[in-house]
């Protein structure tokens, strides 16, 4: 297993969930792949890759035949994909790790430009997942056939997080979100960056000792995170064009896509 | 030198060529490389001995933490270089609230078991005659190898 690798040009995506009905990762993966691998890019796919807690594996086998038969080209071609395993595809971790091998990881270490990022889902860091594992996945599996009738059900689980940000950021202004404080304890031990997925909240945020990125989802938005030389920066890709992010340095905050004040 | 406390953890400064930890120290903590980079030496005869050069996020001094003992190595750092200073009770709620620690340093050190046992088969290939003593090393006493049956 490959734990650190070096790495000059990668391009990091989160939460895929293909298989999963609300998911239309199916649909525009195939085309993101290709385009990068032919820049030269590495492909990290940081967790939640696979759909196997909500969906079928009927479902998931036709969704992801188009971003597999893509991935198998690039693999072909001889360009590196790394894949760290988030909590909806831990299942599929062994069948995982007969594919892709050593390059298949619970989270990944890239020096690249002399600069030391963390790749990690980030779900070890999510409170109700760690509070209550077990009931964090009933729930989640439960939420898997009503999904199958009614996708944008999915949208309720996207209004209740977006609303609970907002209130926390509203009554308690104080408090830390979990994911900045775990991205500041490995920022603290020697990484220069840190990029999480699991919220589905893109973000870009400088911290005390290094940057915070989320690299957001591929259900309904097209986020990813690029590394350029130890730069980072956090895009959207949308009908092939680039929504250009913030880099490193630049002293910045954003919220998918989205300048956010100070 | 210089030690700071910063969200509950404890940082030190280090000028290059300062002795971090010096070999036969009694000192129990382990440190991480925030930045910069630290020699590892040993004493060997009237030598010394480079064992490892350390950038960031290269962690040291675990083996005094978690076995006690003595320390078996001198650490310097080599250029201006910040470390993260840990102790038993401090490792422990880091492992809780940063759980790929463990798992990081679980994977070093069984790395560095694993070169550690490549260069001592390479060292019985090389030199047969040290087998016995090499063999009572690894059995940490009377020679337990298995008898070959035939």
């Amino acid at each position: 297993m490959k734990l650190e690798v070096r790495c000059e040009r990668m391009v990091v995506i989160s939460d895929l969930h293909l298989g999963n009905p609300y998911s239309l990762a199916g649909r525009r993966l195939g085309e993101f792949i290709d385009h990068w691998a032919g820049q030269g890019y590495a492909l990290c796919i940081n967790g939640d890759g696979l759909e196997i807690v909500q969906s079928s594996f009927m479902a998931l086998a036709s969704d992801a035949l188009g971003p597999l038969a893509a991935l198998r080209r690039v693999l072909l071609a001889g360009a590196p994909v790394y894949y760290v395993v988030g909590n909806h595809d831990i299942a599929l971790e062994h069948l995982l790790d007969t594919w892709l091998g050593e390059h298949i990881s619970p989270f990944l270490d890239v020096w690249s430009g002399g600069a030391r990022v963390r790749i990690e889902h980030g779900h070890l860091y999510d409170p109700f997942f760690v509070r209550s594992p077990r009931t964090y996945e009933a729930l989640t599996r439960a939420v898997g056939p009503l999904l199958h009738l009614y996708p944008d059900v999915y949208r309720v689980w996207s209004w209740y997080q977006s609303t609970k940000a907002r209130l926390r950021s509203l009554y308690a202004k104080d408090a830390v979100s979990p994911y900045h404080e775990a991205a500041s304890m490995l920022l603290a031990r020697g990484f220069d960056a840190v990029i999480f997925g699991h919220t589905h909240g893109a973000e870009l945020l400088e911290l005390d000792d290094g940057v915070y990125v989320n690299a957001g989802n591929w259900m309904r938005s097209s986020n990813f995170v690029r590394i350029d030389a130890g730069a980072i920066s956090l895009h959207r890709w949308s009908d092939g064009h680039l929504l250009a992010g913030p880099t490193r340095g630049e002293r910045n905050s954003m919220v998918d896509g989205q300048a956010r004040g100070g | 030198m210089g030690y700071g406390l910063r969200d509950g953890d404890l940082h030190r400064d280090c000028e290059p060529g300062e002795v971090i930890v010096r070999e036969g120290d009694t000192s129990r903590e382990m440190y991480v490389i925030e930045h910069g980079r630290v020699q590892i030496e040993k004493r060997a005869g009237d030598d010394r001995v480079v064992l490892a050069s350390l950038e960031k996020g290269d962690f040291f001094g675990e083996i005094a933490l978690l076995g006690g003992g003595p320390r078996d190595a001198t650490a310097v750092a080599v250029v201006p270089t910040r470390l993260l200073v840990i102790q038993a009770g401090g490792l422990l709620l880091r492992f809780r609230r940063d759980p790929t620690f463990a798992f990081e340093m679980v994977h070093k050190l069984s790395r560095r078991v694993s070169a550690l046992n490549e260069k001592v088969v390479g060292l019985l290939e090389d030199r047969p005659e040290a087998s016995d003593g090499v063999a009572q090393l690894l059995s940490f006493g009377p020679d337990r190898r298995l008898k070959d049956p035939t």
